[in-house]
Protein backbone atom coordinates (compact mmCIF):
# COMPACT_ATOMS: atom_id res chain seq x y z
CA UNK A 1 0.00 0.00 0.00
CA UNK A 2 1.90 3.35 -0.83
CA UNK A 3 0.93 6.19 1.66
CA UNK A 4 -0.27 9.08 -0.12
CA UNK A 5 -0.28 12.77 0.60
CA UNK A 6 -3.79 13.38 1.93
CA UNK A 7 -3.59 11.24 4.83
CA UNK A 8 -0.10 11.52 5.82
CA UNK A 9 -1.44 15.43 6.52
CA UNK A 10 -4.01 14.47 8.23
CA UNK A 11 -2.07 11.66 10.33
CA UNK A 12 -0.12 14.78 11.56
CA UNK A 13 -2.83 16.71 13.00
CA UNK A 14 -5.93 13.85 13.96
CA UNK A 15 -5.04 10.65 15.83
CA UNK A 16 -7.94 8.99 15.07
CA UNK A 17 -7.66 9.30 11.21
CA UNK A 18 -4.15 7.17 11.90
CA UNK A 19 -6.52 4.24 10.27
CA UNK A 20 -6.86 6.29 7.30
CA UNK A 21 -3.98 4.83 5.85
CA UNK A 22 -5.90 1.62 4.83
CA UNK A 23 -7.46 3.91 1.90
CA UNK A 24 -5.67 4.84 -1.19
CA UNK A 25 -6.58 8.07 -2.47
CA UNK A 26 -7.13 7.63 -6.23
CA UNK A 27 -8.77 10.86 -8.07
CA UNK A 28 -10.29 14.28 -7.11
CA UNK A 29 -13.01 15.47 -9.47
CA UNK A 30 -13.76 19.05 -8.95
CA UNK A 31 -17.66 20.11 -10.17
CA UNK A 32 -18.53 23.84 -10.71
CA UNK A 33 -18.81 26.18 -8.13
CA UNK A 34 -21.90 26.30 -5.81
CA UNK A 35 -22.55 22.80 -6.83
CA UNK A 36 -22.13 20.02 -4.30
CA UNK A 37 -22.97 16.41 -4.46
CA UNK A 38 -25.40 14.54 -2.72
CA UNK A 39 -25.33 10.95 -3.97
CA UNK A 40 -22.90 8.71 -5.67
CA UNK A 41 -22.97 5.66 -7.37
CA UNK A 42 -20.18 3.63 -8.27
CA UNK A 43 -20.44 1.27 -11.09
CA UNK A 44 -19.38 -2.33 -10.66
CA UNK A 45 -17.19 -2.78 -13.50
CA UNK A 46 -15.58 0.18 -12.23
CA UNK A 47 -15.62 2.59 -15.24
CA UNK A 48 -18.37 4.79 -13.79
CA UNK A 49 -19.49 6.63 -11.29
CA UNK A 50 -22.92 8.89 -11.32
CA UNK A 51 -23.74 11.82 -8.80
CA UNK A 52 -27.00 13.43 -7.78
CA UNK A 53 -25.63 17.18 -7.73
CA UNK A 54 -27.47 19.90 -5.48
CA UNK A 55 -27.90 22.08 -9.55
CA UNK A 56 -30.42 19.10 -10.27
CA UNK A 57 -27.82 17.61 -12.35
CA UNK A 58 -26.74 13.99 -12.97
CA UNK A 59 -23.00 14.41 -13.59
CA UNK A 60 -21.04 11.02 -14.86
CA UNK A 61 -17.62 10.78 -15.03
CA UNK A 62 -14.77 8.02 -16.20
CA UNK A 63 -12.95 6.18 -13.61
CA UNK A 64 -9.84 6.04 -15.33
CA UNK A 65 -9.60 9.21 -16.03
CA UNK A 66 -11.47 11.10 -14.01
CA UNK A 67 -13.12 12.93 -17.08
CA UNK A 68 -16.50 13.69 -17.46
CA UNK A 69 -19.06 11.12 -19.82
CA UNK A 70 -22.62 12.39 -19.98
CA UNK A 71 -24.56 15.04 -18.01
CA UNK A 72 -28.24 14.29 -17.92
CA UNK A 73 -30.04 17.18 -17.19
CA UNK A 74 -33.93 17.56 -17.46
CA UNK A 75 -36.05 20.96 -16.90
CA UNK A 76 -38.22 21.66 -14.55
CA UNK A 77 -36.99 17.81 -12.74
CA UNK A 78 -35.23 16.79 -10.16
CA UNK A 79 -33.18 13.98 -9.61
CA UNK A 80 -33.08 12.18 -6.20
CA UNK A 81 -31.25 8.99 -6.80
CA UNK A 82 -29.03 6.85 -9.41
CA UNK A 83 -28.51 3.18 -9.19
CA UNK A 84 -26.02 1.27 -11.80
CA UNK A 85 -26.74 -2.83 -12.56
CA UNK A 86 -24.80 -4.84 -11.45
CA UNK A 87 -22.92 -5.19 -14.86
CA UNK A 88 -22.97 -1.08 -15.59
CA UNK A 89 -24.47 -1.28 -18.73
CA UNK A 90 -27.69 0.27 -17.24
CA UNK A 91 -28.09 3.49 -15.00
CA UNK A 92 -31.65 4.23 -13.22
CA UNK A 93 -32.12 7.34 -12.19
CA UNK A 94 -35.00 8.72 -10.16
CA UNK A 95 -36.65 11.98 -10.73
CA UNK A 96 -39.43 14.43 -8.87
CA UNK A 97 -41.25 16.07 -11.26
CA UNK A 98 -42.09 19.09 -8.84
CA UNK A 99 -44.32 20.70 -11.10
CA UNK A 100 -46.76 17.74 -11.00
CA UNK A 101 -45.77 16.50 -7.94
CA UNK A 102 -45.23 13.34 -9.31
CA UNK A 103 -41.99 11.09 -10.30
CA UNK A 104 -40.36 9.26 -13.01
CA UNK A 105 -37.40 6.59 -13.19
CA UNK A 106 -35.90 6.94 -16.27
CA UNK A 107 -33.36 4.43 -17.49
CA UNK A 108 -30.15 4.89 -19.42
CA UNK A 109 -28.45 2.46 -21.70
CA UNK A 110 -24.64 3.75 -20.65
CA UNK A 111 -23.34 2.95 -23.86
CA UNK A 112 -25.17 4.63 -25.74
CA UNK A 113 -27.00 6.75 -23.25
CA UNK A 114 -30.43 6.25 -24.71
CA UNK A 115 -33.23 6.06 -22.96
CA UNK A 116 -34.33 2.79 -22.47
CA UNK A 117 -36.99 2.91 -20.07
CA UNK A 118 -39.35 5.85 -18.73
CA UNK A 119 -41.13 4.39 -15.82
CA UNK A 120 -44.10 6.51 -13.58
CA UNK A 121 -43.02 6.54 -9.98
CA UNK A 122 -44.06 8.57 -6.40
CA UNK A 123 -42.99 11.71 -6.31
CA UNK A 124 -40.18 10.94 -3.83
CA UNK A 125 -37.46 7.85 -4.45
CA UNK A 126 -35.85 6.49 -1.08
CA UNK A 127 -33.86 3.67 -2.88
CA UNK A 128 -32.96 2.19 -5.81
CA UNK A 129 -32.12 -1.42 -6.53
CA UNK A 130 -31.08 -3.78 -9.57
CA UNK A 131 -31.61 -7.46 -9.83
CA UNK A 132 -28.14 -9.25 -11.15
CA UNK A 133 -29.08 -9.90 -14.55
CA UNK A 134 -30.56 -6.70 -14.93
CA UNK A 135 -34.08 -8.45 -15.17
CA UNK A 136 -35.28 -6.36 -12.50
CA UNK A 137 -35.65 -2.96 -10.76
CA UNK A 138 -37.08 -2.48 -7.12
CA UNK A 139 -37.61 1.31 -5.95
CA UNK A 140 -38.82 2.17 -2.74
CA UNK A 141 -40.64 5.64 -1.78
CA UNK A 142 -43.68 4.43 0.91
CA UNK A 143 -43.91 1.25 -0.78
CA UNK A 144 -41.58 -0.89 -2.44
CA UNK A 145 -42.61 -1.63 -6.23
CA UNK A 146 -40.36 -4.24 -8.30
CA UNK A 147 -40.66 -3.43 -12.11
CA UNK A 148 -39.75 -6.78 -14.65
CA UNK A 149 -37.99 -4.97 -17.61
CA UNK A 150 -38.99 -8.55 -19.48
CA UNK A 151 -43.18 -8.14 -19.48
CA UNK A 152 -43.21 -4.11 -19.10
CA UNK A 153 -44.75 -4.71 -15.88
CA UNK A 154 -44.91 -4.01 -12.39
CA UNK A 155 -44.91 -7.30 -10.69
CA UNK A 156 -45.46 -6.46 -7.29
CA UNK A 157 -45.97 -3.87 -4.72
CA UNK A 158 -44.88 -4.41 -0.87
CA UNK A 159 -45.73 -2.32 1.54
CA UNK A 160 -44.14 -2.07 4.97
CA UNK A 161 -46.97 -0.87 7.19
CA UNK A 162 -45.49 2.77 7.46
CA UNK A 163 -42.08 4.20 7.12
CA UNK A 164 -40.70 2.57 3.75
CA UNK A 165 -37.44 0.67 2.98
CA UNK A 166 -34.35 2.88 3.22
CA UNK A 167 -32.75 -0.04 0.92
CA UNK A 168 -33.34 -3.30 -0.73
CA UNK A 169 -31.24 -6.10 -1.62
CA UNK A 170 -31.67 -8.60 -4.69
CA UNK A 171 -30.85 -12.05 -4.06
CA UNK A 172 -28.14 -13.65 -6.79
CA UNK A 173 -31.24 -15.34 -8.93
CA UNK A 174 -33.54 -12.28 -8.66
CA UNK A 175 -36.35 -14.17 -7.08
CA UNK A 176 -35.60 -12.78 -3.67
CA UNK A 177 -35.99 -8.89 -2.43
CA UNK A 178 -34.52 -7.86 1.36
CA UNK A 179 -35.85 -4.73 2.06
CA UNK A 180 -34.73 -2.70 5.23
CA UNK A 181 -38.13 -1.22 6.72
CA UNK A 182 -38.57 2.17 8.33
CA UNK A 183 -40.49 0.26 11.02
CA UNK A 184 -37.75 -1.85 11.76
CA UNK A 185 -37.82 -4.95 9.94
CA UNK A 186 -35.76 -6.71 8.11
CA UNK A 187 -38.25 -8.47 5.19
CA UNK A 188 -37.16 -11.04 2.54
CA UNK A 189 -40.28 -11.48 -0.13
CA UNK A 190 -40.46 -13.59 -3.12
CA UNK A 191 -39.73 -11.07 -6.18
CA UNK A 192 -42.31 -12.68 -8.39
CA UNK A 193 -45.64 -12.39 -6.18
CA UNK A 194 -44.55 -9.65 -3.26
CA UNK A 195 -45.25 -12.98 -0.78
CA UNK A 196 -43.29 -12.68 2.79
CA UNK A 197 -40.20 -15.41 2.85
CA UNK A 198 -40.48 -16.30 6.91
CA UNK A 199 -41.05 -14.13 9.78
CA UNK A 200 -39.39 -10.66 9.46
CA UNK A 201 -36.48 -9.77 11.13
CA UNK A 202 -36.79 -7.32 14.30
CA UNK A 203 -34.68 -4.91 15.05
CA UNK A 204 -35.29 -2.07 17.48
CA UNK A 205 -34.71 1.00 15.91
CA UNK A 206 -34.37 1.16 12.00
CA UNK A 207 -32.52 -0.60 10.13
CA UNK A 208 -30.45 1.03 7.13
CA UNK A 209 -28.84 -1.40 5.32
CA UNK A 210 -29.53 -4.80 3.92
CA UNK A 211 -27.45 -7.08 1.70
CA UNK A 212 -27.40 -10.40 0.23
CA UNK A 213 -24.30 -12.55 -0.25
CA UNK A 214 -22.88 -13.55 -3.16
CA UNK A 215 -24.26 -16.90 -2.18
CA UNK A 216 -27.88 -16.00 -1.21
CA UNK A 217 -27.74 -18.09 2.01
CA UNK A 218 -27.44 -15.05 4.21
CA UNK A 219 -28.77 -11.49 4.37
CA UNK A 220 -26.67 -8.83 6.43
CA UNK A 221 -28.23 -6.11 7.66
CA UNK A 222 -27.87 -3.37 9.60
CA UNK A 223 -28.99 0.35 10.89
CA UNK A 224 -29.46 2.79 13.65
CA UNK A 225 -29.05 0.09 16.33
CA UNK A 226 -25.64 -0.23 15.01
CA UNK A 227 -25.47 -3.65 15.09
CA UNK A 228 -24.46 -6.01 11.99
CA UNK A 229 -26.60 -9.01 11.76
CA UNK A 230 -26.22 -11.92 9.83
CA UNK A 231 -29.94 -13.52 9.01
CA UNK A 232 -31.30 -16.78 7.29
CA UNK A 233 -33.44 -15.18 4.77
CA UNK A 234 -35.39 -18.52 4.75
CA UNK A 235 -36.52 -18.35 8.55
CA UNK A 236 -36.19 -14.59 9.40
CA UNK A 237 -33.61 -15.76 12.44
CA UNK A 238 -30.48 -13.69 13.05
CA UNK A 239 -27.93 -16.28 12.89
CA UNK A 240 -24.95 -14.22 13.56
CA UNK A 241 -24.34 -11.24 15.61
CA UNK A 242 -21.32 -8.81 14.50
CA UNK A 243 -19.86 -6.72 17.73
CA UNK A 244 -21.16 -3.64 18.77
CA UNK A 245 -20.13 -1.18 15.87
CA UNK A 246 -19.19 2.24 16.52
CA UNK A 247 -21.48 4.06 14.61
CA UNK A 248 -25.29 3.63 12.75
CA UNK A 249 -24.88 1.26 9.94
CA UNK A 250 -25.60 3.49 6.98
CA UNK A 251 -24.65 0.96 4.00
CA UNK A 252 -23.54 -2.50 3.40
CA UNK A 253 -21.59 -4.14 1.04
CA UNK A 254 -20.45 -7.81 0.23
CA UNK A 255 -17.58 -8.55 -2.04
CA UNK A 256 -18.31 -10.99 -4.86
CA UNK A 257 -16.29 -13.53 -2.90
CA UNK A 258 -18.50 -13.35 0.29
CA UNK A 259 -15.60 -12.72 2.27
CA UNK A 260 -15.35 -9.04 3.25
CA UNK A 261 -18.42 -6.39 3.67
CA UNK A 262 -17.72 -3.11 3.59
CA UNK A 263 -19.47 -1.24 5.98
CA UNK A 264 -19.95 2.71 6.13
CA UNK A 265 -20.76 4.08 8.90
CA UNK A 266 -23.52 7.51 9.98
CA UNK A 267 -23.21 9.35 13.63
CA UNK A 268 -26.30 9.44 15.52
CA UNK A 269 -25.31 12.68 17.20
CA UNK A 270 -25.62 14.45 12.77
CA UNK A 271 -26.93 12.14 10.72
CA UNK A 272 -25.53 13.50 7.31
CA UNK A 273 -21.87 12.76 9.62
CA UNK A 274 -21.25 9.21 7.38
CA UNK A 275 -17.01 9.56 7.14
CA UNK A 276 -16.31 6.26 8.42
CA UNK A 277 -15.88 2.98 7.05
CA UNK A 278 -14.79 -0.62 7.56
CA UNK A 279 -14.14 -3.53 6.30
CA UNK A 280 -14.58 -6.80 7.44
CA UNK A 281 -13.57 -9.88 7.53
CA UNK A 282 -16.87 -12.13 7.43
CA UNK A 283 -15.76 -15.49 8.24
CA UNK A 284 -13.38 -14.34 11.33
CA UNK A 285 -15.49 -11.20 12.44
CA UNK A 286 -12.40 -8.81 12.20
CA UNK A 287 -11.78 -5.73 11.03
CA UNK A 288 -9.24 -5.98 7.83
CA UNK A 289 -9.27 -1.90 7.07
CA UNK A 290 -10.64 0.93 9.14
CA UNK A 291 -10.66 4.99 7.34
CA UNK A 292 -12.04 7.54 9.30
CA UNK A 293 -11.57 11.28 8.15
CA UNK A 294 -13.13 14.45 9.46
CA UNK A 295 -14.69 17.11 7.22
CA UNK A 296 -15.37 14.58 4.35
CA UNK A 297 -19.46 12.81 3.36
CA UNK A 298 -19.03 9.15 2.34
CA UNK A 299 -21.42 9.57 -0.36
CA UNK A 300 -21.74 6.02 -2.40
CA UNK A 301 -19.63 2.84 -2.80
CA UNK A 302 -19.13 -0.63 -4.26
CA UNK A 303 -16.83 -4.00 -4.66
CA UNK A 304 -14.90 -3.47 -7.95
CA UNK A 305 -13.73 -7.22 -8.39
CA UNK A 306 -11.97 -7.44 -4.98
CA UNK A 307 -11.55 -4.31 -3.64
CA UNK A 308 -14.22 -1.70 -2.25
CA UNK A 309 -14.02 1.80 -4.01
CA UNK A 310 -16.22 4.28 -2.59
CA UNK A 311 -16.68 8.39 -3.07
CA UNK A 312 -16.33 10.91 -0.76
CA UNK A 313 -17.50 14.57 -1.22
CA UNK A 314 -16.15 17.95 0.44
CA UNK A 315 -17.69 20.71 -1.28
CA UNK A 316 -17.63 20.90 -4.33
CA UNK A 317 -15.53 17.98 -4.77
CA UNK A 318 -15.32 14.40 -4.96
CA UNK A 319 -12.73 12.23 -4.19
CA UNK A 320 -12.47 8.79 -5.12
CA UNK A 321 -10.78 6.26 -2.61
CA UNK A 322 -10.17 2.52 -2.39
CA UNK A 323 -9.11 -0.44 -0.08
CA UNK A 324 -7.30 -3.12 -1.76
CA UNK B 1 -72.50 25.87 25.38
CA UNK B 2 -73.93 26.10 22.54
CA UNK B 3 -73.55 22.87 20.11
CA UNK B 4 -73.15 23.15 15.89
CA UNK B 5 -76.69 22.20 15.74
CA UNK B 6 -77.55 25.04 18.28
CA UNK B 7 -75.56 27.68 16.47
CA UNK B 8 -76.70 26.78 13.09
CA UNK B 9 -80.34 27.07 14.56
CA UNK B 10 -79.62 30.45 15.93
CA UNK B 11 -77.78 31.57 12.05
CA UNK B 12 -81.36 30.04 10.91
CA UNK B 13 -83.40 32.18 13.51
CA UNK B 14 -81.14 35.69 12.74
CA UNK B 15 -80.87 34.90 9.17
CA UNK B 16 -77.59 34.91 8.89
CA UNK B 17 -78.51 31.11 7.39
CA UNK B 18 -81.44 31.21 4.83
CA UNK B 19 -82.74 27.73 4.12
CA UNK B 20 -84.41 27.75 0.40
CA UNK B 21 -85.45 24.22 -0.32
CA UNK B 22 -88.38 21.61 -0.09
CA UNK B 23 -86.75 19.94 2.50
CA UNK B 24 -87.32 20.64 6.49
CA UNK B 25 -84.44 23.25 7.98
CA UNK B 26 -83.62 20.32 10.52
CA UNK B 27 -82.60 17.88 7.66
CA UNK B 28 -80.77 20.65 5.72
CA UNK B 29 -78.81 21.77 9.23
CA UNK B 30 -78.20 17.89 9.28
CA UNK B 31 -77.10 17.81 5.89
CA UNK B 32 -74.70 20.74 5.80
CA UNK B 33 -73.05 19.43 9.23
CA UNK B 34 -72.51 16.58 7.29
CA UNK B 35 -70.77 17.81 4.41
CA UNK B 36 -68.98 20.13 6.43
CA UNK B 37 -67.47 17.16 8.86
CA UNK B 38 -66.80 15.72 4.86
CA UNK B 39 -64.48 18.25 4.43
CA UNK B 40 -61.88 17.37 6.88
CA UNK B 41 -58.50 16.94 5.15
CA UNK B 42 -56.13 14.77 6.61
CA UNK B 43 -53.01 15.84 8.68
CA UNK B 44 -50.26 16.21 5.79
CA UNK B 45 -47.40 13.93 6.38
CA UNK B 46 -43.86 13.87 7.08
CA UNK B 47 -40.94 12.10 6.67
CA UNK B 48 -40.81 8.87 9.67
CA UNK B 49 -36.47 9.95 10.01
CA UNK B 50 -34.06 7.18 11.00
CA UNK B 51 -35.09 7.00 14.63
CA UNK B 52 -37.96 5.32 15.29
CA UNK B 53 -37.69 2.73 17.86
CA UNK B 54 -40.35 -0.09 18.47
CA UNK B 55 -41.85 -1.40 21.67
CA UNK B 56 -41.76 2.03 22.91
CA UNK B 57 -43.37 1.55 26.34
CA UNK B 58 -47.04 2.58 27.07
CA UNK B 59 -46.36 6.59 29.06
CA UNK B 60 -47.09 9.80 28.34
CA UNK B 61 -44.69 11.44 30.70
CA UNK B 62 -41.74 11.60 28.35
CA UNK B 63 -39.78 14.49 30.96
CA UNK B 64 -38.16 13.53 34.18
CA UNK B 65 -38.19 16.09 37.24
CA UNK B 66 -35.04 18.20 36.59
CA UNK B 67 -34.46 17.66 33.16
CA UNK B 68 -33.48 21.16 31.21
CA UNK B 69 -35.87 22.93 28.87
CA UNK B 70 -39.28 24.38 28.79
CA UNK B 71 -41.93 21.78 30.13
CA UNK B 72 -44.58 21.15 27.07
CA UNK B 73 -47.41 19.73 26.89
CA UNK B 74 -48.63 18.13 23.97
CA UNK B 75 -52.52 17.71 23.41
CA UNK B 76 -55.56 17.12 20.71
CA UNK B 77 -57.75 15.23 19.54
CA UNK B 78 -57.69 12.39 16.73
CA UNK B 79 -60.66 12.38 14.40
CA UNK B 80 -61.19 10.65 10.77
CA UNK B 81 -61.54 12.75 7.65
CA UNK B 82 -65.84 12.75 8.21
CA UNK B 83 -64.46 14.51 11.71
CA UNK B 84 -65.74 11.39 13.69
CA UNK B 85 -63.87 11.03 16.57
CA UNK B 86 -61.26 8.05 16.30
CA UNK B 87 -61.60 6.02 19.92
CA UNK B 88 -59.10 3.40 19.84
CA UNK B 89 -55.94 5.33 17.74
CA UNK B 90 -52.26 4.93 19.23
CA UNK B 91 -50.30 7.59 18.84
CA UNK B 92 -46.44 7.45 19.42
CA UNK B 93 -43.78 10.37 19.64
CA UNK B 94 -40.24 10.74 19.78
CA UNK B 95 -37.95 13.81 19.82
CA UNK B 96 -35.17 15.34 20.93
CA UNK B 97 -34.39 16.37 24.34
CA UNK B 98 -33.54 20.24 24.82
CA UNK B 99 -29.85 19.73 24.12
CA UNK B 100 -31.14 18.04 20.25
CA UNK B 101 -30.15 14.38 21.33
CA UNK B 102 -32.20 11.26 20.09
CA UNK B 103 -31.54 8.46 22.84
CA UNK B 104 -30.48 5.53 20.57
CA UNK B 105 -29.62 3.32 23.94
CA UNK B 106 -33.30 3.60 25.85
CA UNK B 107 -36.79 5.17 25.41
CA UNK B 108 -36.30 8.83 27.13
CA UNK B 109 -38.43 11.45 24.85
CA UNK B 110 -40.26 8.43 22.97
CA UNK B 111 -43.86 7.88 24.23
CA UNK B 112 -47.13 5.89 23.61
CA UNK B 113 -50.74 6.15 24.32
CA UNK B 114 -53.88 4.98 23.21
CA UNK B 115 -56.69 7.91 22.61
CA UNK B 116 -59.59 7.99 25.50
CA UNK B 117 -63.36 7.46 24.20
CA UNK B 118 -63.39 11.28 23.17
CA UNK B 119 -60.33 10.94 21.09
CA UNK B 120 -57.92 12.81 23.47
CA UNK B 121 -54.49 12.50 24.21
CA UNK B 122 -51.74 14.32 25.50
CA UNK B 123 -48.35 14.30 26.40
CA UNK B 124 -45.76 15.96 29.30
CA UNK B 125 -42.56 16.80 27.06
CA UNK B 126 -39.90 19.55 26.59
CA UNK B 127 -39.53 21.35 23.61
CA UNK B 128 -37.18 19.55 21.70
CA UNK B 129 -33.80 20.90 21.01
CA UNK B 130 -32.35 21.41 17.69
CA UNK B 131 -31.59 18.33 16.33
CA UNK B 132 -27.63 19.18 14.51
CA UNK B 133 -28.68 17.63 11.14
CA UNK B 134 -32.40 19.55 10.79
CA UNK B 135 -33.70 23.21 10.70
CA UNK B 136 -36.14 22.95 12.46
CA UNK B 137 -37.36 21.75 16.00
CA UNK B 138 -39.63 18.96 15.64
CA UNK B 139 -41.67 16.01 17.45
CA UNK B 140 -42.25 12.82 15.42
CA UNK B 141 -45.71 11.54 15.60
CA UNK B 142 -46.95 7.98 14.25
CA UNK B 143 -50.63 7.32 14.80
CA UNK B 144 -52.53 4.28 13.95
CA UNK B 145 -56.39 2.98 14.29
CA UNK B 146 -58.15 0.06 13.05
CA UNK B 147 -59.84 0.84 9.06
CA UNK B 148 -57.60 3.91 8.62
CA UNK B 149 -54.29 4.83 7.15
CA UNK B 150 -51.67 5.10 9.50
CA UNK B 151 -49.84 8.03 10.10
CA UNK B 152 -46.63 9.55 9.87
CA UNK B 153 -45.82 12.96 10.92
CA UNK B 154 -43.73 15.43 12.32
CA UNK B 155 -44.99 18.73 14.50
CA UNK B 156 -43.08 21.68 14.32
CA UNK B 157 -43.26 25.01 16.87
CA UNK B 158 -44.16 28.40 15.41
CA UNK B 159 -41.59 29.35 18.10
CA UNK B 160 -38.91 27.88 16.49
CA UNK B 161 -36.10 31.07 15.93
CA UNK B 162 -36.19 29.92 12.00
CA UNK B 163 -39.72 31.04 10.98
CA UNK B 164 -38.69 34.44 12.30
CA UNK B 165 -42.52 34.87 13.90
CA UNK B 166 -44.16 33.98 10.33
CA UNK B 167 -44.49 29.92 9.81
CA UNK B 168 -46.60 30.70 6.81
CA UNK B 169 -43.75 32.79 4.93
CA UNK B 170 -40.59 30.70 6.20
CA UNK B 171 -42.09 27.72 6.50
CA UNK B 172 -40.00 26.05 3.57
CA UNK B 173 -37.12 27.05 5.41
CA UNK B 174 -36.79 23.64 6.25
CA UNK B 175 -36.53 21.51 2.86
CA UNK B 176 -38.43 18.84 5.11
CA UNK B 177 -41.50 21.00 5.18
CA UNK B 178 -43.74 20.77 2.49
CA UNK B 179 -46.99 22.81 4.29
CA UNK B 180 -47.15 25.67 7.36
CA UNK B 181 -49.98 22.96 8.45
CA UNK B 182 -47.72 21.44 10.41
CA UNK B 183 -46.45 24.14 12.46
CA UNK B 184 -48.21 25.03 15.31
CA UNK B 185 -49.05 28.01 17.61
CA UNK B 186 -47.34 28.21 21.27
CA UNK B 187 -49.32 28.99 24.64
CA UNK B 188 -47.21 30.01 27.23
CA UNK B 189 -48.85 29.47 30.35
CA UNK B 190 -47.66 29.42 33.95
CA UNK B 191 -46.14 32.53 35.60
CA UNK B 192 -42.53 33.96 34.77
CA UNK B 193 -40.93 31.66 37.35
CA UNK B 194 -42.29 28.54 35.82
CA UNK B 195 -43.06 29.13 31.87
CA UNK B 196 -45.35 26.09 30.56
CA UNK B 197 -45.76 25.73 26.75
CA UNK B 198 -48.69 23.90 25.52
CA UNK B 199 -49.23 23.40 22.07
CA UNK B 200 -52.69 21.71 20.01
CA UNK B 201 -52.16 19.04 17.81
CA UNK B 202 -55.49 17.72 16.22
CA UNK B 203 -54.83 14.49 14.61
CA UNK B 204 -56.74 13.69 11.36
CA UNK B 205 -56.41 9.92 9.69
CA UNK B 206 -57.69 9.11 6.58
CA UNK B 207 -59.98 6.01 6.00
CA UNK B 208 -59.19 2.53 4.53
Amino acid sequence: MRPNIASLSVLCCLPMTLLAQSARQEKTISLPARASVEAVSVSQTGNLIAAICSDHVVRVWSVSSGEPVRSLEEKNESPNAAQFSTDGRLLAVAYQIVQYEKGAIRVFDVDLWKEQYDLAAPFSMYALAFSPGKRRLAFSHLNTEIWDFGSGKNLTDISPPFGGSAAMSFSPDGKWVATADGDGFVRVYDANTGTLRGTPTEFLLEPLAVAFSPDGKTVLAGGADKVISIINPESGKVVRVFPRQSGLVSSLDVSANGKQAAVVYRSAESFVEANHVILWDLAKGTVLADFQKLGIVIVGGTFVSDHYVFVTASGNQLTLWSIP
Amino acid sequence: MLTRRDVLQKCVALGSVVIASQFSPEAMLAAFQDREKQVRQPTPPNELGPFYKRLTPVNNMLRAPGDPGMPLTLFGQVFDTRGDIVPGATIEIWQTNHHGHYDLNGYRYRGKLNVDKSGAYSFESVVPGHYPDRICQHTHYLVMAPGHRTLVTQLYFATDPVFEGDPTKNYARDPLLQTPELIRPVMLTGDPNEVHAKVQFELCLGRL
